[in-house]
């Protein structure tokens, strides 16, 4: 568990050095906190993943779905 | 006993706006600050959208003169609420609830091109049995590419709490009294049991987001300018939607979950009792009841079935979450279960100890309903009778109270383990006591069993 978090942590440094190469202002008065600002933009990546598969998957379901019950209506 | 005039304590710390009272209602103030995006929130329809989905409160706009300071460009009238409740006084699907509709919230601004800037589970309230969003000003234009500024606040104050229930213990919904930002996502990642760490949710919105929290507080990274593209914001979102639709809580163990199937009544007295209340509430028909110690609301539902606004409160976080379930189940729109214990009531707490106001300065009922409640602060809290009338004179103008004597088994159970220091626990110094601030303007002794109710009227002059 231990080694998972640290190579965790390394990948969460790096994105952040990453991010650092785009530029431009966010206001808020709520202090947002520099560790959330930046698991979020790393993981939000991966939930976006996951997100575009399932949306892809209810339209491929959906499709097929339209396609079988057109043929039996036919 | 709760306040009327000036700044509503609780509302400022977003520069956008405030909430103040005037002539008994209460305003927002919306800065000129605010002014594109209270624009934008208003022209583009969410507000409209919001409201016709019952998930923010509806306001009108008042008279612009009515602003306190020149830096106002509106000032809005939200509907009134009849309380106030805060997040350490709901039980588990309460705060479920509220932290599911805060996420249809953003999923809807986002349609519109809007954001949640700050996800405070004080910005929700309990509307006619339902959660909303009450500040009109959370609000902000989505930009493209940016990151959810609320990420951090959401966690704290929803994912971590529900987590905490439901993987650890319930109680711990009570860290919201202490902190008031919600709870401390390293202190969350400590007290959940290992297998949190199995859940990859769980895993990264809670375990690495403290670590990283905590690797990063001591360094100076420029947070601005990073890019999220809007798929992940929704995906984050969704995830965030999902891990807290999975969390559950299953009531065990709690003291009074089952306390009707315990009880030493018979069924003939307890549909005695239940008559007995009925006639009480339609002889004096108030205009709101509390019922203190309500279990799971069996009386609450008389007063609430009879249109009359009810806060149904329980020490008993399983009565409460029982209580709230059922509200759910039925679609009832009059009371409210909250989860209180009256030997240590809500206090005033946040800043200059007025951000988040104390129980009873939020509000008092016109009736009362403490059935079987009695012996229990009397006895297990040693509350002396003349006291416990002081209190409910203070506040409630009427009473509708049981006693339940000494030789009742229930008084004996709570005897059964500590010596019997209550000479004075008798049904004529409760009368005594009750007397000298209230009228006793009936009483029945109730079938089949040893118990007396009361309905009692407050004495004017006192």
């Amino acid at each position: 568990m231990m080694k998972h978090s640290a190579i965790l942590i390394r990948s969460l440094v790096l994105a952040a050095l990453l991010a650092l190469i785009f530029a431009s202002e966010t206001y808020a008065y709520i202090d947002p906190g520099t560790g959330s600002y930046i698991i979020q933009l790393v993981i939000a990546a991966f939930f976006g993943g996951l997100f575009v598969l399932k949306v892809s998957w209810k339209k491929i379901k959906t499709f097929f779905g339209n396609l079988f019950s057109t043929a039996k209506k036919n | 006993m709760s306040r009327t005039t000036g700044d509503i304590p609780g509302s400022f710390r977003d520069p956008s706006g405030f909430l103040f009272y005037r002539d008994g209602s209460i305003y927002r103030q919306v800065n000129n600050t605010y002014k594109d995006n209270y624009d934008h929130f208003r022209n583009s329809g969410l507000y409209q959208a919001l409201v016709d989905a019952e998930l923010l409160i509806p306001h009108d706009e008042a008279n612009i003169s009515y602003a306190r300071s020149d830096k106002a460009y509106k000032v809005i009238k939200p509907e009134l609420l009849p309380f106030i409740s805060y997040p350490y006084e709901w039980c588990f699907s309460q705060l479920k609830d509220a932290a599911l509709t805060t996420l249809k919230i953003q999923k809807t601004s986002l349609d519109f091109g809007m954001s949640l800037k700050d996800c405070s589970a004080y910005n929700i309230q309990f509307s006619k049995g339902k959660p909303i969003l009450i500040d009109t000003l959370s609000f902000e234009k989505y930009r493209e590419g940016e990151p959810w500024i609320a990420y951090r606040q959401f966690c704290q104050h929803f994912l971590a709490p529900l987590a905490l229930i439901g993987y650890r213990d319930v109680r711990l919904n009570q860290l919201f009294r202490v902190y008031l930002d919600g709870a401390p996502l390293d202190l969350a990642s400590s007290l959940l049991p290992l297998r949190t760490y199995f859940s990859f949710s769980l895993l990264s919105h809670i375990h690495l987001h403290a670590k990283s929290q905590k690797f990063f507080a001591d360094k100076a990274v420029d947070t601005r300018g990073r890019k999220m593209a809007r798929l992940s914001f929704l995906g984050l979102v969704e995830s965030l939607e999902s891990t807290i639709r999975k969390i559950t809580w299953q009531p065990k163990d709690t003291q009074w979950g089952d306390y009707y199937d315990q009880t030493n009544y018979s069924s003939d007295a307890f549909d005695h009792k239940k008559q007995v209340a009925a006639e009480f509430l339609d002889s004096i028909n108030p205009e709101s009841v509390w019922d203190l110690g309500s279990n799971v609301g069996i009386f609450s539902r008389i007063a609430s079935g009879r249109a009359i606004p009810t806060i149904s409160l329980d020490i008993d976080p399983a009565a409460v979450e029982k209580n709230y379930l059922e509200c759910t189940r039925e679609g009832e729109s009059n009371i409210l279960p909250l989860h209180i214990d009256l030997t240590n009531p809500s206090p005033s707490i946040g800043w200059e100890n007025q951000e988040r106001i104390s129980l009873f300065e939020r509000g008092n009922p016109d009736t009362v309903i403490a059935l079987a409640l009695v012996h229990h602060l009397a006895i297990s809290n040693n509350v002396p009778l003349g006291k416990l009338a002081d209190f409910f004179n203070n506040i409630c103008n009427s009473l509708i109270i049981e006693f339940v004597p000494k030789n009742d088994s229930q008084v004996q159970r709570l005897l059964s383990t500590r010596e019997d220091v209550f000479p004075d626990y008798t049904q004529h110094i409760f009368e005594r006591e009750f007397s000298k601030y209230f009228t006793i303007e009936d009483s029945v002794e109730i079938r089949d069993s040893q118990r007396t109710m009361y309905l009692m009227g407050r004495r004017k002059a006192t």
